[in-house]
């Protein structure tokens, strides 16, 4: 089972589990819609996109809104916290929620007593929650950007916002070395897929792979093009793809969405998940005997 | 010295609020706790000390909604800081220009607006729940009709959101010069 775990803009929206759909313009969890827009909501769309190029069961996920104030990630946390081993999923991923070190560190700790401990993928806020804690190493998954990397390299960063300013204006030329620095301190998962101009994949802190290819500089700006990426991992690997393969899968469907969707800084997320079914038809089976 | 505990607290949140006397830690602690914050009466380290030896600390990614509710209820507090000292928060802004548009990224946060209209057309990165709720209150606005991330988010994703909108109006309105 693949569980994704997060807040979403609707304050009204209490903590929900249950398999999720995506319906083009919302998602459908238990008949509640959630906008198909930046955050876990894109991300789960991915997902179920992939799940069903692959004719896996769709995700299931636990969400509840939240406005910023915590008081839905608490909600999140706990449930997690006292049902993890008997919920027991395949595949774990942690979204956005407010980052608090304690309640992440019994996540972990709760994550740890299932049966078969999840394969745990983290993105967003609960990647900085996992960093802060000490805990990055237990993860499978982080999938970074560029300022994301510089904070998994600065031992001393709570939060991408107190970032070393020598390590925050580092270029995409620089990704080796923070990469390698990250591993050093502890703070990195297994697999890192830094997404950027140049994507790079990271196992036990080298490079194992990188994909720059088609060129899509507009991605950078569209919300929701980081979150796409997660999401389609963790599918990948629900699927049975090794994490270098389902890195390597959807770092190249990111991008090729984005050239199908002739995506602008102007693009909404929606556009390129829907250009992923196509993507998949075309490519997904060429890249995967190339592997 | 003892602050009234009864019960274990091991909080750690990674964040300080000094104050310049212990009267306005007590008061600042018992609004925040009000407020469902989180908070923990500490003794500042030595190196971190500015004013009096009692300090609150909370999570630091919660600094935007503590300060907004410290200021709404007229409580002064000298400054919130990391507990490890040396952290600095980023002030830097990067600027991207992809002709029609312009993309503005601070720390962790990316605002993209339309050169011509200023329109916001795009908000990307974070990763704290305020973020897709300024997403969506945010998008499709002309940046000068665009509410501040800092008065409705709580986090320091919003935080960083803000700079980046500052800075994007900013160079909006040297443009128009």
């Amino acid at each position: 089972m693949y569980l994704i775990c997060g807040t979403v803009p609707r304050k009204d929206l209490p903590l929900t589990l249950g398999e999720v759909k995506f319906l083009g313009p919302v998602i459908s969890l238990n008949g509640a819609e959630i906008p198909c827009t930046q955050g876990t909501a894109a991300l789960i769309s991915a997902a179920c996109v992939t799940a069903g190029h692959l004719r896996l069961a769709p995700p299931r996920a636990l969400l509840v809104g939240d406005d910023g104030t915590g008081k839905g990630s608490r909600l999140l946390y706990d449930h997690l916290i006292k049902n993890l081993p008997v919920m027991s999923p395949g595949v774990l991923l942690l979204h956005y929620m407010l980052p608090v070190m304690g309640l992440m560190k019994k996540v972990c700790e709760s994550a740890s007593k299932a049966k078969k401990r999840p394969f745990m993928i983290a993105d967003a806020a609960a990647m900085y929650a996992a960093k802060a804690a000490g805990l990055a190493s237990t993860f499978d998954i982080f999938t970074p950007d560029l300022s994301e990397m510089a904070f998994l390299a600065d031992p001393d960063a709570m939060h991408p916002a107190y970032v070393s300013r020598h390590l925050f204006e580092s270029d995409a030329s620089k990704i080796p070395e923070l990469v390698a620095a990250a591993y050093r301190h502890k703070n990195a998962a297994k697999t890192l897929m830094v997404k950027g101009s140049t994507d790079y994949i990271a196992a036990d802190g080298k490079i194992i792979g990188t994909i720059s290819e088609p060129d899509v500089p507009a991605l950078e700006a569209i919300g929701g093009t980081g979150d796409t990426i997660s999401g389609m991992a963790g599918a990948f690997i629900c699927g049975g793809f090794r994490p270098l393969d389902a890195a390597r899968a959807t770092f190249r469907a990111n991008r090729m969405a984005g050239q199908y969707a002739g995506a602008t800084p102007a693009t909404r997320i929606r556009e390129i998940i829907e250009a992923l079914p196509r993507v998949f038809e075309k490519h997904l089976d060429e890249w995967i005997k190339t592997q | 010295m003892v602050f009234g505990f009864t019960k274990k607290n091991n909080f750690e949140g990674g964040g300080l609020v000094l104050f310049t006397s212990v009267e306005e830690a007590i008061a600042a602690e018992k609004v925040l706790k009000a407020g469902e914050y989180e908070t923990k009466l500490v003794a500042p380290p030595p190196e971190l000390r500015k004013g009096c030896d009692l300090a609150l600390e909370i999570n630091l990614v919660e600094k935007t909604g503590v300060e907004r509710m410290l200021r709404a209820k007229n409580l002064s507090f000298l400054e919130i800081l990391p507990v490890k000292s040396g952290s600095e928060l980023l002030q830097v802004v990067q600027v991207t220009d992809f002709g029609s548009a312009i993309m503005v990224k601070a720390g962790n946060m990316k605002l993209t607006f339309d050169r011509g209209s200023s329109v916001i057309l795009n908000v990307s990165g974070g990763g704290c729940p305020d973020i897709p709720f300024l997403h969506a209150e945010m998008l499709d606005k002309k940046l000068a009709e665009a509410p501040r991330p800092r008065d409705r988010g709580y986090t320091l994703c919003s935080l960083m959101l803000d700079r980046a909108f500052v800075e994007s109006l900013d160079i909006w309105s040297n443009g128009r010069k």
